[in-house]
C-alpha cells in the first residue's frame, strides 16, 4: 500500500517551485497557498526525489496518510492499546476461569471423594471452565465410576463458582440372617438388662454368666420339645470386670516461654506451609492468626514464642493422676460403648523412675454374639424322612 | 482490477480531454506546464498549447497525465 505524506515547501513563488515539481513528474494533490509556503500532499516514495532536487527549499513533513499514519497512530497509542489488549484478555480469562468449586453435601467423606474425582477431570479452583456438553460428560463419567454411593449429580456454574449438588445413593443393605442361631456370652459377667428381638431369652437380669453361655437361645421350644427353630437376635448387657495394667514415667521435659517473641507471616496452600521470613529464634512455640485468604492460599500471622527446655519430675499424686486420665482415654477408645460403673487401684509401684499402676474397672457392655447352630434332627423327622 | 482498467480505457478512450467546470479546469493527458502565474497558466499538450487565462489561478493537485486548476477563468485558448 501507498503511503502518503503532507509535506511543507517553504517558498515566496510558488509558481516556480510547482513548475519544478511538474518537471520532476513528482505527483501532488490539496495544494494549499500560503504567502510563506505550500502546503501538499505526496507519495511517501517522491519525498526523496523532491529532497535531492529541490535542495534550496526547506521541507517538512506536517502530517502521514495512509499506512504510515495508521503504525504512526499505532506507535503513539501503543500503551493505551497494550492496556485495552491486555484488559480484553484478563477479561476473558478471569470471566472464564473458576474460582471455587462449592460442593454441596453434608458428608465430608462424599465432598472429598467428588473434589478427587472433578481434580481428574481438571475441574478445580483457578481452571478454566468447560462447556456445558463438557460437564454433562464429567457427570456420566463420575455417576458411571460410583454407581452405588450417587444417586444424582448437578453441576451448576453460577459466575466463577462451580456449585456441585449431589444426592447420595443410599441401599438399604440389611443383614440377612441366615440359618439358625443363639447369641452366647463372650465375657463372664452379671447380666443387666436383656433386650430380645427373636429367640428365648435364657437369662435375667442379676444372672451370673460365663463366657460361651448361651444367653438367647434360637430354638423355640414347648413342654421341652423343640417347636421351631430361628435366628436369635437381641442385646445382652453385663456387668463386666477389667484388670488394667500401665506405667507411666516420672521425669518428663517441661518447655517454658523465656518471654521472647518474634512476628512473621505465613503462606498455606493446602498442607504446605511456607514461612516468609527467616525464624531467628531457637526453639520455640507458635501462634497462628489467619488474615486473609486468597483463592486456596491463606495467609497468617504467626507469633513465635522462645521456649526453653528443663528436665522435670512429677510428684506421685501427679504421676498418679495423668496415668489414670491416660488409662481412662485410652479405655474409652478400645471400649466406646463401655460404661465404667466401678473402678479402684490395686496396686501402685515406683521402679527406676517409672510408675506401674494396677487398677480395676467394672462396667455395662453389650457381651451378646450371635453364633450358628445346626438344627437338631428329631426321631419323628428320621421317621418321615426314612 | 481488469474491470476497473477496461472501464477506464472505455471511459478515457481519448488521447486527451478538458473538462470545464465552475473556477476548476480538469485537463488529462498535459506534457507538461510550461507557464504559471496567478493570471496566467499555459499547459502543453500533444497538438497544441492550452493557454487559461483568469485571476486568483492556482494549481489544486496533479500529476503525469492530469491536472486540475482552480481559479476565476475567464478565457481558454488553444495555440498551435
Amino acid at each position: 500500500m501507498t503511503s502518503f505524506l503532507v509535506v511543507k515547501i517553504k517558498t515566496h513563488d510558488w509558481a516556480k517551485t510547482l513548475l519544478q515539481l511538474n518537471k520532476l513528474d513528482i505527483d501532488i494533490n490539496n495544494i494549499k497557498y500560503n504567502p510563506d509556503y505550500l502546503i501538499f500532499t505526496l507519495k511517501e516514495e517522491d519525498l526523496k526525489r523532491v529532497k535531492k532536487y529541490l535542495l534550496s527549499y526547506e521541507i517538512t513533513i506536517v502530517d502521514y496518510l495512509g499506512p504510515h499514519k495508521f503504525k504512526k497512530n499505532l506507535r503513539q497509542n501503543s500503551l493505551f492499546i497494550i492496556s485495552l489488549i491486555f484488559a480484553f484478555i484478563m477479561f476473558n480469562l478471569l470471566t472464564h476461569v473458576i474460582v471455587k468449586v462449592n460442593i454441596i453435601h453434608e458428608s465430608k467423606e462424599i465432598r472429598e471423594m467428588l473434589k478427587d474425582e472433578l481434580a481428574s477431570f481438571g475441574v478445580t479452583p483457578l481452571s478454566f471452565k468447560k462447556s456445558y456438553q463438557e460437564y454433562e460428560d464429567i457427570i456420566t463419567k463420575i455417576k458411571e465410576r460410583h454407581k452405588d454411593s450417587i444417586e444424582w449429580l448437578e453441576i451448576d456454574v453460577d459466575g466463577m463458582v462451580i456449585n456441585i449438588r449431589i444426592e447420595e445413593r443410599i441401599i438399604n443393605d440389611y443383614p440377612k440372617t441366615t440359618g439358625y442361631c443363639h447369641i452366647i456370652a463372650t465375657k463372664s459377667g452379671i447380666i443387666t438388662n436383656v433386650l430380645t428381638t427373636k429367640g428365648v431369652a435364657l437369662v435375667k437380669p442379676n444372672d451370673y454368666v460365663k463366657k460361651g453361655d448361651i444367653l438367647i437361645s434360637g430354638e423355640i421350644k414347648l413342654n421341652e420339645e423343640i417347636k421351631n427353630d430361628v435366628c436369635a437376635e437381641g442385646d445382652v448387657y453385663a456387668e463386666v470386670w477389667y484388670d488394667v495394667k500401665t506405667s507411666f514415667p516420672l521425669k518428663y521435659t517441661k518447655k517454658t516461654k523465656t518471654g521472647k517473641m518474634r512476628y512473621n507471616f505465613m503462606a498455606k496452600h493446602y498442607t504446605e506451609e511456607y514461612l516468609i521470613l527467616k525464624s531467628r529464634l531457637g526453639q520455640k512455640t507458635t501462634e497462628q492468626k489467619l488474615i486473609f485468604k486468597l483463592f486456596n492460599w491463606e495467609f497468617y500471622l504467626v507469633k513465635e514464642y522462645e521456649i526453653k527446655e528443663t528436665n522435670a519430675t512429677y510428684t506421685l499424686a501427679e504421676a498418679q493422676e495423668r496415668a489414670l486420665t491416660s488409662i481412662y482415654q485410652k479405655f474409652k477408645i478400645s471400649h466406646p460403648e463401655f460404661k465404667i460403673i466401678n473402678e479402684k487401684v490395686l496396686q501402685n509401684n515406683v521402679k527406676n523412675d517409672t510408675l506401674d499402676i494396677d487398677m480395676f474397672i467394672a462396667g455395662e457392655e453389650q457381651i451378646g454374639q450371635s453364633i450358628n447352630y445346626n438344627k437338631k434332627v428329631s426321631d419323628n423327622d428320621d421317621g418321615e424322612n426314612n | 482490477m481488469k474491470i476497473i482498467n477496461n472501464l477506464q480505457s472505455f471511459l478515457k478512450d481519448q488521447d486527451y480531454y478538458i473538462d470545464i467546470f465552475k473556477d476548476f479546469l480538469h485537463v488529462y493527458d498535459y506534457l507538461n506546464l510550461t507557464t504559471l502565474t496567478s493570471t496566467l497558466i499555459e499547459i502543453k499538450l500533444k497538438e497544441f498549447n492550452l493557454i487559461i487565462e483568469g485571476d486568483n489561478l492556482v494549481i489544486k493537485s496533479m500529476d503525469k497525465k492530469e491536472i486540475l486548476l482552480k481559479g476565476l477563468i475567464s478565457s481558454v485558448r488553444f495555440v498551435r
